[in-house]
């Protein structure tokens, strides 16, 4: 129940995230849903590095596959979708122990807030290179233009 | 002579509005590139960077044109982006000639008007959906609402008198948590980190992050490490912002 309320709130906050970013129409719902997967992945492996990295990769996945099928830029589909897993609240608590003075916990929470931005961008790395790989190797076959 | 210059406006004005509307820097290089494919110049060299763009056409009649394209404002707009690429797809496979391009770019480049309204709504709504997934109830969802709209419609005036992105990130994380604590005074019963961690979501500079490291892997490293650092610094003021507040508040002692 609880599940079912956050990710429907996942599905709305990556939706209007890119109408902000002013994503073109017909890729915010394909966003949405690929935000709404990768979240579940996210939460499914309880919130750890591992759980992001897993996330973002299935995330990634789908946006370069979406992209394909849509003939559009990834980076469309990827801005709205990864949003939900950005560690917002590792960023406010850190925040908050830092000024109530607990250095200790700050360094923890911040040290697992920096490791999440990383496993986001490792897979994001991953999977655009591979993408970028298998492309390249298409076009020197010659695809059209 | 004409035609080569109405070419040279063309690709600038292209990867200008890429690069103004927060796209990666590779893909205003490779627009550039395409789109001189399409209309006949045999060698183009471009150098493209977030803060501005460098080009070098080269034909027979002509000789050698050189231009060189500041750019000042960031703002995500992937829309325009998107518009763009499809745009140079068109030039590259001879669909449209370069003053066709122009006139389309120019149209793409000054916009009728903002919805305004849209994206304060937009930017609510995302907010306050942030902070129901993150474990918030539905009077968070109401004051993390507010905080959103609040934010989104102080920042755009601010970009517009050139206030530096530094500064905003700063304000509008500060903005964020006053608006929040107000909130848990007005309304019992509303807990504070699932509102400021949703409100701040949009905030966030996801996608300068994605296209730093794009751009870094792809061996851009002066653009690359130029975004991490706008990234890094961005994220880094919000989070003094927020500091910020959270110690004046309690500083005041309320």
């Amino acid at each position: 129940m609880n599940w079912g309320i956050q990710l429907t709130a996942c599905f709305f906050a990556a939706v209007s995230f890119s109408l902000l970013v002013r994503q073109p129409r017909n890729s915010m719902l394909a966003s949405g849903l690929i935000a709404v997967a990768g979240y579940t992945v996210f939460l499914l492996l309880g919130r750890t590095t591992l759980a992001y990295f897993a996330a973002t990769l299935l995330i990634g996945v789908s946006c370069e596959v979406c992209a394909r099928l849509m003939k559009r830029a990834a980076t469309l589909f990827v801005t709205g979708a990864i949003i939900p897993l950005v560690p917002g609240v590792g960023l406010y608590n850190t925040m908050r122990y830092v000024v109530e003075g607990d250095y200790h916990q700050a360094v923890s929470t911040g040290a697992s807030t920096i490791l999440g931005l990383c496993a986001i961008a490792l897979a994001i790395t991953t999977t655009s290179v591979l993408f970028n790989a298998l492309g390249a190797r298409r076009k020197k076959r010659g695809a059209p233009c | 002579m004409e035609a080569i210059l109405t070419t040279l406006d063309a690709v600038c004005l292209a990867s200008q509005i890429i690069l103004e509307s927060g796209g990666e820097t590779y893909r205003a290089e490779e627009t550039v590139e395409r789109m001189c494919r399409g209309l006949g110049v045999p060698q183009v060299d471009v150098l493209a960077l977030p803060t501005g763009l460098m080009l070098t056409l080269t034909t027979q009649e002509s000789g050698t044109l050189t231009r060189i394209v500041r750019v000042h404002d960031r703002a995500t707009d992937l829309a325009r982006i998107d518009q763009c690429n499809s745009i140079s797809r068109q030039v590259a496979c001879g669909g449209m000639t370069a003053q066709e391009a122009l006139c389309r770019l120019k149209e793409i480049h000054h916009p009728g008007k903002d919805r305004r309204w849209l994206l304060i709504g937009a930017s609510a709504l995302s907010a306050g959906s942030f902070t129901v997934m993150l474990g918030g109830g539905w009077k968070d969802f109401i004051v993390s609402f507010f905080c959103g709209a609040l934010v989104q419609a102080v920042l755009p005036p601010l970009n517009r008198r050139h206030v530096p992105m530094l500064l905003s990130s700063l304000i509008a994380g500060a903005l964020t948590t006053l608006m929040a604590l107000l909130g848990t005074l007005a309304v019992a019963g509303v807990q504070v980190e699932p509102v400021i961690s949703g409100a701040i979501m949009p905030l966030l500079p996801g996608l300068a992050t994605t296209n730093a490291i794009r751009d870094t892997i792809r061996g851009d490293l002066v653009s690359g490490g130029a975004r991490i650092m706008e990234a890094v610094l961005s994220a880094v003021m919000l989070a003094a912002g927020i500091g910020l507040m959270l110690s004046m508040w309690g500083g005041v002692g309320l």
